[in-house]
């Protein structure tokens, strides 16, 4: 491969996931504002070097009955207007879409700046209308449509297959809900940075942790809200004139040096059905996950300093544990006994509070965890950081477990 | 002695929480609205929480509303309930003694006597005191005392706002305020900021200026007018004179009498209770948890105050100028151009946006002169307005305004101009006065 397919994230900024745009009467398109502007600041980018723009969304159509939101980029600044720019999506994977259009954008020799956008406002509808909205996400008239908060139950179905495969022990996933809601404490803009969360409050069983979905109580979920990020990828070229810029060597900006992507089919009953007689229960994700670390050439994840997953729900995270490799299939129990999850851990997950912690703003997501591991490898996370942090990896998937993205960011 | 203004590098931070185990605090007071609060708080990260009050049974009042407050079972598990009697006993075995009894410096005293007695040499005591002097309290005390001593203090209700001050006494160990520190800001989650020993330190001293003023003006102008001059659209969620009733009259009251007692800046007069507000507090208007202050509801009717009459009358009938400028400046904030509406503040006309600019101007410039005297810096009077009143901090309103509008709207409303405003206005330098790296600018503009 020639230097074309170096794609470098120069930063970018990111909403703080535990507002609420509707309360503070603002449009959808405050909140890309918001975000592409404090990212052209935070980054010192002019917005005139900008030559293209991806957003990733799930369903403005349906929660804010806007449509069309490559567009609404070109509001944010006059110097946009004219620009090439496009939305992605693919459910909660959406972000993560949007950044693979670019970089494969830029490693085709396109262009050389783009932005890119993942966005979602989710506050505008109640719980219950927002619950069948995600529904979208799912086969909907198969597996989401007349039930009340379809993707707790699909993921709770998750961990009932690792418990009738290996067994499941609740107390496993009371642990990853208390890391991600602990580590949310060390990040400003996390959604959850004032909720009250313990291990034993994960594990109570009382009203004030109620069932939603199987397995699932309101501890192990991640909630909806409102939030954008911004982050600028460019190529090598540019690269090297912005770190010129700025005072920096090009070896001093990360760099996304894997990706992997892969697409299972819709039902989550195909999934498994599929994967009965596999080591994974989602072999897909599996491949995404490694696909990256070969691109990177990275052999396992003792080259991969921290993860940003995609924790849903607890049992996607406890799916990650081993779809990573931390342990062997079914063990991923062994890395929440040991710590290893934690922020000094031997394989950090999610130091920024992850989808649990930090909050779900759906298509954000896969942004969010892109910049958050470029934050981290860069030494600028703050309290969340870890230390020493050289590779971080995120991995990001839409409906249950169905398109899967992972990059892995690095310097 | 003003206090440090950089916070503790992360590593740092966790090694000093590596270093000290906080596994038992007392809280004094525990059945008041700062006692239960805070102990509700170190339920979340500390596994023996023990409530103390003048009775057991009023400790346990107390814990059950920590319970009611953060809805979980784990306060109940990791709390202990107990009166006076109990101190000495629980005392010696705390870590932590969390003093949040009521404001007077004697009844402290008189427990602070018998906490020096029963505490280990290695504990530590924190008063969440809004506005005594913690030199004061401490003295006297002896040295062990005087070195584990710090104010800390949490914003109400302390699980929603994170805004936290912390104020070391002259003699406080650094390692021990740096402990603190670490712990409100790694396990707690809080946003830290070390003030000086000043009256009601800086969040109290900036904030109720403001909402002080508010009230004085609204003794000709009337409440619904005031909070609609003084409201979101200026930098805040909640309108200052809603806030009074929210917070109490008689809590506002005591801040500002202890300001205007105790400090002669070149505001002075903002710090003055108004009298008619001195008088309904004697009649036992106390704000929302005497049924109403400024606002109070009759069913589905909202009703205002009439300040000169204390009588309450319908704000749908209360007529108020045309403020065609407000919805101007809601319409911008609404696609997040601040700028844009911020210039269109500055320049709107009439004696009511006059006197909103000099409240806001009064705000922005007050905290500038506070500068150097309450915190180290702007930035630490910034991160306290910002997560303590959930306002935009005088930074961000700078930085929206440019510093020459700054200058322009302090100026035009006859107040003094800070050095650092009339500087970055002259010489461009800095660009930028709100630096924060997390705190989103944009989020204390409410469109509305």
């Amino acid at each position: 491969m020639s230097d074309r397919s170096e794609v470098y994230v120069l930063g970018g900024y990111q909403t703080d996931f535990a507002r609420n745009w509707t309360k503070e009467n603002k449009h959808f398109s405050a909140l890309m504002r918001e975000s592409v502007r404090g990212a052209l600041e935070r980054c010192e980018i002019a917005p005139e070097e900008v030559q293209s723009a991806h957003v990733g969304n799930f369903a403005a159509e349906l929660y804010c009955m806007q449509g069309h939101l490559g567009a609404f980029f070109t509001e944010v600044d006059p110097a946009f207007s004219g620009l090439p720019t496009s939305r992605h999506e693919a459910a909660c994977a959406s972000g993560s879409i949007a950044l693979l259009a670019a970089s494969a954008e830029i490693e085709a020799g396109r262009y050389d700046l783009q932005a890119v956008v993942g966005i979602e406002q989710m506050k505008t509808v109640s719980p219950a209308e927002g619950g069948a909205f995600l529904g979208t996400a799912a086969w909907y008239d198969e597996e989401a449509r007349d039930i009340e908060f379809p993707f707790p139950k699909l993921f709770g179905r998750l961990g009932d297959e690792y418990d009738a495969r290996y067994g499941l022990n609740d107390e496993h996933l009371a642990e990853i809900s208390k890391v991600n809601y602990a580590n949310a404490k060390l990040n400003p803009n996390a959604q959850t940075r004032t909720w009250y969360m313990n291990k034993e409050h994960a594990l109570c069983r009382t009203d004030d942790n109620p069932a939603v979905g199987g397995r699932i109580r309101i501890a192990d979920c991640s909630q909806v809200t409102d939030g954008a990020v911004c982050v600028f990828l460019a190529s090598r070229d540019y690269a090297e004139r912005y770190a010129r810029g700025t005072g920096r060597k090009l070896e001093e900006i990360p760099r996304i040096k894997g990706w992997g992507h892969n697409t299972a089919r819709l039902r989550f009953a195909d999934k498994v059905a599929e994967s009965a007689d596999d080591r994974f229960v989602l072999p897909h994700v599996r491949s995404t996950i490694t696909r990256a670390m070969e691109r990177a050439g990275i052999p396992d994840v003792s080259g991969i300093d921290g993860i940003e997953t995609h924790d849903c729900f607890t049992t996607s995270e406890y799916m990650a544990i081993d779809h990573f490799g931390i342990t062997e299939p079914g063990e991923s129990w062994k890395a929440v006994e040991e710590g290893w999850l934690e922020i000094d851990g031997k394989h950090p997950i999610n130091p920024s509070g992850g989808l649990i912690g930090a909050g779900h703003p759906v298509g954000a997501t896969g942004v969010r965890q892109l910049l958050d591991a470029t934050l981290q490898v860069s030494g600028q996370a703050g309290d969340f950081q870890v230390e020493g942090a050289r590779n971080f990896q995120t991995l990001n998937i839409g409906g249950s477990g169905t398109t899967s993205v992972s990059f892995i960011v690095g310097r | 002695m003003t206090p440090r203004s950089d916070s503790l590098h992360f590593s740092e931070a966790r090694r000093l929480l590596a270093e000290r185990s906080l596994e038992h605090v007392v809280v004094l007071g525990a059945n008041g609205t700062m006692g239960y609060g805070s102990a509700a708080l170190f339920t979340q990260v500390v596994p023996h929480v023990t409530f103390l009050a003048r009775s057991r049974e009023k400790a346990e009042e107390g814990l059950a509303a920590a319970i009611a407050q953060v809805r979980s079972p784990t306060v109940a598990s990791r709390a202990s309930v107990g009166d006076y009697g109990d101190l000495e006993r629980a005392v010696a075995e705390a870590d932590l003694v969390f003093e949040a009894l009521t404001e007077d410096a004697e009844i402290k005293r008189e427990m602070f006597d018998r906490v020096e007695a029963a505490r280990s040499e290695d504990s530590i005591v924190a008063s969440v005191t809004s506005g005594l002097s913690i030199a004061g309290l401490a003295e006297g005390r002896s040295e062990s005392f005087r070195q584990h001593f710090l104010g800390l203090h949490f914003f109400n209700p302390p699980n929603v706002i994170v805004g936290t001050e912390l104020i070391a006494g002259p003699d406080t160990l650094p390692e021990v305020a740096d402990f603190v520190e670490a712990f409100g800001r790694i396990r707690l989650g809080r946003e830290m900021v070390r003030t000086a020993d000043t009256p009601a330190f800086a969040g109290n001293r900036v904030g109720f200026k403001v909402l002080n003023e508010a009230a004085q003006l609204a003794e000709t102008l009337g409440p619904v007018l005031v909070d609609r001059l003084v409201g979101p659209y200026t930098g805040r969620a909640l309108t200052p004179l809603a806030t009074v009733d929210l917070v109490g009259w008689d809590i506002h009251r005591a801040i500002v009498d202890n300001v205007y007692a105790n400090t002669d800046d070149e505001a002075h007069a903002t710090n003055e209770l108004p009298g008619y507000m001195a008088k309904l507090i004697e009649g036992g208007v106390l704000g929302d948890k005497s049924g109403g202050g400024f606002f109070k509801r009759d069913g589905k009717t909202r009703l205002a105050l009439d300040p000169a009459s204390g009588d309450y009358r319908p704000t749908s009938e209360i007529e108020v100028p045309d403020l065609g400028y407000i919805d101007e400046v809601a319409f911008f904030h609404a696609q997040a151009r601040y700028a844009e509406g911020m210039a269109v503040f500055l320049k709107a006309e009439g004696d009511e946006a006059a006197l909103a600019r000099k409240v806001i101007g009064g705000y922005v410039s007050y905290a500038f002169h506070r500068a150097g005297e309450v915190t180290a810096e702007i930035g630490g009077i910034d991160r306290i307005m910002a997560m303590g009143f959930n306002w935009a901090p005088p930074s961000v309103l700078v930085d929206a305004m440019t510093p020459a509008g700054a200058v322009e709207m302090i100026d035009g409303a006859g107040l003094s101009v800070p050095e650092a405003l009339e500087k970055a206005a002259r010489t461009g330098e800095p660009s930028r006065f709100f630096l924060h790296p997390h705190i989103n600018a944009g989020r204390f503009f409410v469109a509305n």
